[in-house]
């Protein structure tokens, strides 16, 4: 799959399981993001590995159904009361313990189910996409922000590496390793990270991964004006409703300006690709699929269409639910539908095994 | 020209005049912090583009400013090969990662095959193109990282240390492939510490010294550099002139010749109790057998020089014997009692001194440096005299990120050692080090053991392993496949023999002539 196919299918899974709060949908998308995640490939230059990542996922939804169980909540249905301390009015409204209502533990494992959601297609994302490749694909215009990205994500395994090299050599000193250690642990360790990111900066200028020569006034001017177009066009559209027109045309001046300036910036920095990577029509119509049902999701919530919203607190219903946001919910699943007729990338074209030997020296 | 960094008080580099030619390999030499990285990023616009500065003076690469030039430009005209080949990765396989400076250049594809299918054979690294970067060796990376320079089409090379990460044959290739290059006519700008391989290769030197910058004939550098290699001081030491620059040389000027040996060759220290036994020690990495049973005994008295090639399973014997990796086989007995199970009480007796040691620092002062590693082990804080042990009484007031790298490393090895265990393990000490460095290691080691101690020292380095070890010890693919004496691993027929053992019967070092 191509890395765009990836990206949209992310901001796909992210708009559905933001937008809906819905349980019977959450559920779903939660399902379709597992299937994913089992079939799509994983690189071994990952930032982080799935599981790690998928650990943290379901640790953050522990964590913040806790949080909502000590806090208290308010319903009907009273499930328990959590025994704490009483807390003075001037902490401003902070309430440790109390009666535990069901609709607000509902609430807050929605809340948390939508999160996990976007944290495992985050998740399949890293594993799936090479730091290269995205560097790769990241337009001209974003130069900085792909020397950054790049930079950053070779610093982070380094980092997590160079900690556990100085808590090693900490215990070759006869440390005992507790709290105090921290500051032992940490300062050299973002010492040495920081040094390691400047080397690569500094390799990647010395092999002309540069900024463009400078774009002309024009291109910058436009590229400045997008970010007040939208702002006043956000303005207009909700304190003027009789201006929206007005908004709309300014947003989309906005979005011109945007464009131009990208392409523009890009003008002065041709780059080419030893091996283009060609958009397939199957990755053509998946992206076209995640922008058409991101747009849909986006205004039926605004709209209160297809049963995107559910409110425990309105008596603990049964969700309602409709063939049309069930069937947006399961479209979450077509990467998988993909990577079932496809061979996944990085075996095609590949004439050696790509075996990778753990460093035994290092 | 001059130049100086931001915020730096002393200018870098110091009224420079030079002149390089295409065609022709030019050494850098000189002491580490001495300014050859400066010099080396001068030439392709680094310094002071990326690293800011006040330059003055000027200077013209094929015609160009590179301190006005954009990068992008620069880079087609100066490519910079760095020391470590893990921090100038950028892609994911060989081929991406030499590709990956022509995409940003705009080389049309057809072209960028015919670069790529044109390098990979220049520098024999065919069969690696579709591999990933991650299962390369050190000398196979850091000949993709020349190929990824290359593809670039560069007039002028500019190389920081390539070599000083690489054991010898990974050397040994870089430099067969620099050699190459030059022949094809590019202008070669080398900065290194381990001259021996490259004074015989080189058109001119370049001796940097505290930012002065003397232009030297490679037979001038061979009569009056101190770093230059034992070869040199050898003919230095005989009146030969020209000084020989390499060993065949050296032999063709001396034969006949009677040298005399220094009487009597210094008797190797008594050998006392064992101070480490290892037995059948083996280590495992998932399916990769790093160790397949190690036996081992260092005894007091002894220094061991432990040798063998990038990935032979040096590391992985010092960290099992410190307690850092669990064997899957095998015991460790230290000073004589089955070893103890942490990692703490196990260095009480053999301190380790890991790859960069100078990663741990993180005290203000050198002193505090010291002291913290005595009062972790809860011993009294280090007198001046501990200090002046480890030449460092002048810095003790200083910050240890403030000195130079060969004192950073010596404050490091102090403070990994100073709670004074008898048995030293140190893994790769001579790494990037200066000549003065490396003296002071062979004299800090020679020290130790002569006072009782006994320590192991992983090294591609035999020039300096010869001057302190009493012992020799080759590992391949972790396995143990030599363990000689000093006099027989360095000599002529030995498997690391030395320049002078090679020129002179009977002698393994200069200590050895009078």
């Amino acid at each position: 799959m191509h890395t765009l196919s990836w990206a949209a299918w992310v901001t796909l899974v992210m708009s559905v399981a933001l937008s809906t709060s819905n349980p019977l949908y959450l559920v779903v998308v939660l399902l379709c993001v597992c299937l994913v995640a089992a079939l799509a490939p994983r690189t071994a230059q990952a930032v982080a590995g799935f599981r790690a990542l998928a650990l943290l996922g379901v640790g953050l939804l522990v964590i913040s159904t806790g949080i909502a169980v000590v806090n208290g909540s308010y319903g009907e249905h009273e499930l328990f009361t959590v025994p704490g301390p009483e807390v003075p009015d001037w902490l401003g409204g902070l309430s440790l313990g109390g009666p535990v209502a069901a609709e607000g533990l509902v609430a807050a494992v929605l809340r948390s189910l939508a999160i996990l959601c976007v944290f495992l297609a985050f998740a399949v994302f890293n594993g799936a996409v090479s730091p290269s490749r995205i560097l790769r694909s990241a337009p001209a215009a974003l130069f900085h922000a792909g020397l950054v990205v790049t930079v950053g994500l070779a610093l982070l395994p380094a980092s997590v590496d160079d900690v556990r090299r100085i808590r090693e050599m900490r215990a070759l000193r006869g440390a005992r390793t507790g709290v105090r250690d921290l500051p032992a642990l940490l300062v050299p360790a973002v010492i040495g990270g920081l040094e390691r990111s400047m080397r690569l900066a500094e390799a990647m200028e010395a092999r002309g991964y540069a900024a463009a020569p400078a774009t002309g006034r024009w291109p910058r001017l436009m590229g400045a004006l997008s970010a007040p177009l939208f702002l006043a066009a956000a303005w207009v559209w909700f304190y003027y409703e009789r201006y929206r027109a007005f908004a709309a045309v300014a947003a989309l001046v906005g979005v011109v300006a945007l464009v131009a300036w990208a392409l523009l910036a890009a003008r002065g920095r041709s780059t080419t690709r030893l091996r283009p990577e060609p958009l397939a029509l199957s990755d053509r119509a998946g992206i076209a699929l995640s922008i058409a049902l991101t747009a849909l999701t986006v205004v039926g919530k605004a709209a209160g269409w297809l049963d995107l919203s559910y409110n425990p607190f309105a008596g603990l219903e049964w969700p309602g639910f409709s063939p049309g946001g069930a069937a947006i919910a399961l479209a979450c699943a077509w990467p998988a539908l993909l990577l079932l007729t496809a061979p996944a990338p990085g075996t095609e074209g590949d004439t050696e095994p790509l075996v990778p030997t753990p460093a035994v020296e290092a | 020209m001059s130049y100086s960094y931001p915020g730096g008080a002393a200018p870098a580099l110091c009224d420079v005049d030079l002149d390089l030619q295409e065609g022709a390999l030019t050494l850098l030499a000189g002491p580490s912090a001495g300014g050859k990285s400066t010099l080396l990023r001068l030439f392709n616009g680094l310094v002071p583009q990326f690293h800011g500065g006040r330059l003055a003076g000027s200077i013209e690469v094929a015609g160009l400013d590179p301190a006005r030039t954009p990068a992008r430009r620069m880079a087609a005209i100066a490519g910079m090969v760095f020391q470590e080949p893990e921090a100038q990765a950028i892609a994911e396989t060989a081929e991406d990662e030499v590709a990956f400076g022509m995409e940003q250049a705009g080389v049309p594809p057809f072209e960028m095959h015919r670069r790529l299918d044109a390098l990979f054979d220049l520098l024999g690294i065919g069969p690696l193109r579709h591999r990933r970067l991650s299962t390369l060796s050190g000398g196979e990376r850091q000949r993709t990282a020349l190929a990824s320079v290359l593809a670039l089409e560069p007039r002028l090379l500019l190389l920081d240390e390539p070599t000083s990460q690489l054991d010898s044959e990974g050397a040994e290739a870089v430099i067969a492939a620099l050699t190459g290059l030059r022949d094809r006519g590019l202008a070669v700008l080398v900065a290194e510490h381990r001259l021996a391989r490259l004074l015989p290769v080189a058109d001119s030197v370049l001796a940097v010294e505290a930012g002065q910058v003397r232009a030297l004939t490679p037979l001038a550098a061979a009569a009056s550099l101190d770093a230059a290699p034992p070869v040199c001081h050898l003919g230095r030491l005989l009146g030969l002139d020209p000084v020989p620059v390499a060993v065949d040389e050296a032999r063709r000027a001396l034969a006949g010749r009677e040298i005399p040996l220094r009487r009597p060759v210094p008797s190797p220290c008594t050998v006392g109790a064992p101070l480490l036994e290892a037995c059948g020690l083996s280590v495992s990495y998932g399916a990769i057998t790093a160790l397949g049973g190690v036996d081992l005994t260092v005894r007091e008295g002894e220094a061991v020089a432990l040798v063998g090639a990038n990935g032979s399973g040096k590391s992985t014997l010092f960290r099992a014997v410190a307690g850092l990796v669990s064997p899957s086989r095998g015991a460790v007995r230290l000073a004589g009692r089955p070893a103890a199970s942490r990692v703490q009480d196990r260095t009480a007796v053999a301190g380790l001194v890991p790859q960069d040691p100078a990663l741990a620092l993180y005290r203000d002062t050198v002193r505090d440096e010291v002291a913290e590693t005595r009062k972790l082990r809860h011993m009294e804080h280090a007198s001046g005299a501990q200090l002046a042990r480890w030449g460092l009484e002048a810095l003790s007031a200083r910050n240890p990120r403030d000195l130079s790298v060969g004192q950073q490393q010596r404050v490091a090895v102090a403070a990994m050692l100073a709670h004074e265990p008898r048995l030293w393990l140190m893994d790769e000490p001579t790494r990037g080090a200066d000549h003065l460095a490396r003296q002071w290691l062979a004299t800090t080691v020679r020290q130790h053991v002569h006072a009782g101690g006994a320590a192991v020292v992983a090294t591609h380095d035999f020039e300096t392993a010869a001057r302190f070890a009493t012992r020799v010890i080759g590992l391949d693919q972790g396995r143990v496949v030599f363990d000689l004496p000093a006099a027989r691993a360095f000599a002529a027929d030995g498997p690391c023999a030395t320049q002078i053992a090679r020129l002179v019967p009977g002698a393994l070092t200069m200590e050895d002539l009078s």
